[in-house]
């Protein structure tokens, strides 16, 4: 019994499209438990890389390492992976129990686990339900339940959000969560930065074909250093407001300073956030509530992206 | 071939088998066949003075539409849905995906074929019966050979409505077209080509062979000399290389196509 993959390892890999190049010497670590996604424009490289590990494209240069031993994308790997394309439609003359079965035929999963998956991506309701019926979330999340119908330990989505409601964004979540939870591997290419990012270990920011930025959401938003924003509920506005307003403007530091009603926004760098609050402990009586709100994921991207251009 | 491979012949035998168009045409096949079967009992005329001709001229119109139909979404279909790189991200070659689609369909194919064909031997009197079981595998074989046509049309292209439009166009051009064409160029030349040549032509179209394979069969080897055609059949063994070039030629293509071609 091969021991269970650990970690993923592309070094200096680049692929190429005849005259274009795809990717460039792409440097990328993916450890049991993580779960990394793949950030960056159309064309950036996401679905090539996504590619490569599947085993449809060849690299022009470097190589895969699984759990440090240099190999290739072979029938090994591709046992360990599941995978969930873009916007995936399945054929509409099945219904989606047939789906699951074709799968699970095809990697040797008891039959009993098509019941079981289908409950947990909540279609066993419509399982009898051809496909041609399903709504766009509905084949999401039938897609989802192929990706994780054989329990592989490397977990590859594609535009994972994409046509799900509110419930099948919980039950992505808690697939990632129990992924995590079980020291498997997660990829993920997504453009709905703000809505993963609390589910997310690390971000690889890819563009033309190159890492930009590569870290964990917390890092990178350190290394953008984009402005907090800071909103204090005034007691009475009318009481010492411009005394206020003429305070937080010093340490906005030409960053935005509005009022509205009862609540003063403030934008400071980051730098600045613990005296803007200290401010706060100060007034005492003035101030009813504080709330800071730090620059989603997505303007961490912006920026980022920004900067590499 | 292996787990993957006989997963998805399996598959596409039961997608295939819910396909309401492959449904129809098989259907209308079947209802004529026995149309064609009970007609000629009633009349008293034997399979091979009326109906195995009249079955095999209906054969040769539906099993190339059915074959093509069955064929023509086989790779683009998968590459719509967004599921052909799902596909060959199992463990599996990608040859052996264009054989298990080939093969399941052919299965499907072979269903629609023993529908008409069963049909119409089931309505046909005891004497008759024997020489219309003489149509299901050289039917069969012509099935084969359209639909692998069909196969190596869906690799090509990427999109299925151009695929859908390919194997119409294809059925005109081979099933009816040719022919016309043939007789064409004879009336053209003031027959002045060589009937090596007509006959050369007749018999590299699949559809044209079945034909003559058949209508000899049934009606003697003078059938198109009232048309002032003399077309020699092919030997067995030029016949079977005919078959069997038509029918693993463009499946293997189509393997080939898809090895190279970039997977979107």
């Amino acid at each position: 019994m091969t021991p269970p993959l650990k970690t993923l390892e592309l070094r200096e890999l680049s692929v190429h499209y005849g005259k274009l190049q795809a990717l460039r010497g792409v440097d990328l670590a993916l450890s049991a438990g993580e779960v990394l996604i793949l950030a960056g424009p159309n064309g950036a490289g996401k679905s090539t890389l996504i590619k490569y590990l599947l085993g449809l494209v060849k690299p022009s240069a470097g190589a895969l390492y699984v759990d440090g031993a240099r190999r290739g994308v072979d029938d090994g790997l591709k046992r360990d992976l599941g995978y969930l394309p873009e916007s995936v439609a399945f054929a509409e003359n099945l219904d989606g129990e047939q789906v699951l079965r074709f799968f699970a035929r095809a990697r040797g999963v008891p039959r009993q686990r098509v019941h079981q998956v289908l409950a947990r991506v909540g279609l066993l309701h419509a399982a009898r339900r051809r496909v041609r019926g399903y709504s766009r979330g509905m084949r999401q999340r039938l897609g989802l339940g192929v990706a994780i119908l054989s329990e592989p330990r490397l977990l590859i989505l594609d535009e994972p959000t994409g046509g799900l409601d509110q419930e099948g964004l919980e039950v992505l979540w808690s697939v990632l969560a129990e992924w995590r939870a079980a020291d498997r591997l997660v990829l993920m290419a997504t453009h709905d930065l703000t809505l993963v990012e609390r589910r997310v270990d690390r971000m690889c920011l890819l563009e033309g074909g190159s890492v930009r930025a590569l870290d964990t959401p917390t890092r990178l938003r350190e290394l953008a250093a984009l402005p907090v924003r800071v909103s204090f509920r005034l007691a009475d506005p009318r009481d010492g407001v411009e005394a206020l307003v003429a305070q937080a403007r010093g340490f906005a530091d030409g960053g935005e300073v509005a009022l509205r009603e009862d609540m003063l926004s403030v934008e400071v760098p980051p730098a600045r956030l613990l005296p803007l609050l200290q401010l706060h402990m100060d007034l005492g009586k003035l101030v009813q509530g504080v709330r800071v709100e730090e620059p989603g994921l997505d303007a961490v991207y912006d920026h980022l992206l920004e900067e590499a251009t | 071939m292996g787990r993957v491979a006989l997963a998805l012949v399996h598959q596409e035998l039961l997608e295939r088998t819910r396909d309401r168009w492959v449904l129809v045409i098989s259907g209308l096949f079947a209802l004529l066949a026995s149309g064609v079967s009970l007609y000629g009992r009633s009349e008293e005329l034997t399979a091979t003075r009326l109906i195995g001709p009249s079955l095999v001229t209906l054969a040769s119109l539906f099993v190339p539409l059915v074959a093509l139909i069955l064929g023509h979404d086989a790779v683009v279909g998968e590459r719509e849905r967004n599921t052909l790189g799902l596909l060959l991200s199992l463990p599996v070659r990608r040859f052996e995906v264009i054989l298990a689609k080939f093969v399941g369909r052919l299965l499907a194919l072979g269903g629609a074929i023993g529908l008409g064909l069963g049909a119409a031997v089931l309505f046909a009197s005891a004497e008759n019966r024997a020489v219309l079981l003489q149509l299901i595998l050289p039917t069969l074989l012509l099935g084969a050979a359209f639909l692998s046509v069909g196969v190596l049309l869906s690799t090509l292209v990427s999109r299925q409505l151009t695929s859908a439009s390919l194997v119409v166009a294809t059925w005109f051009l081979l099933v009816f077209f040719y022919d016309l064409g043939l007789l064409g160029l004879m009336v053209v030349t003031d027959g002045q080509v060589a009937p090596e040549t007509i006959s050369t032509l007749v018999t590299v179209n699949p559809a044209g062979l079945f034909r003559l394979e058949m209508m000899q069969r049934f009606a003697g080897p003078d059938v198109l000399e009232g048309l002032g055609v003399g077309v020699a059949p092919p030997g067995s063994a030029a016949t079977i290389g005919l078959w069997t070039l038509w029918i693993l030629a463009p499946v293997a293509s189509s393997s080939l196509i898809l090895t190279l071609k970039k997977v979107t």
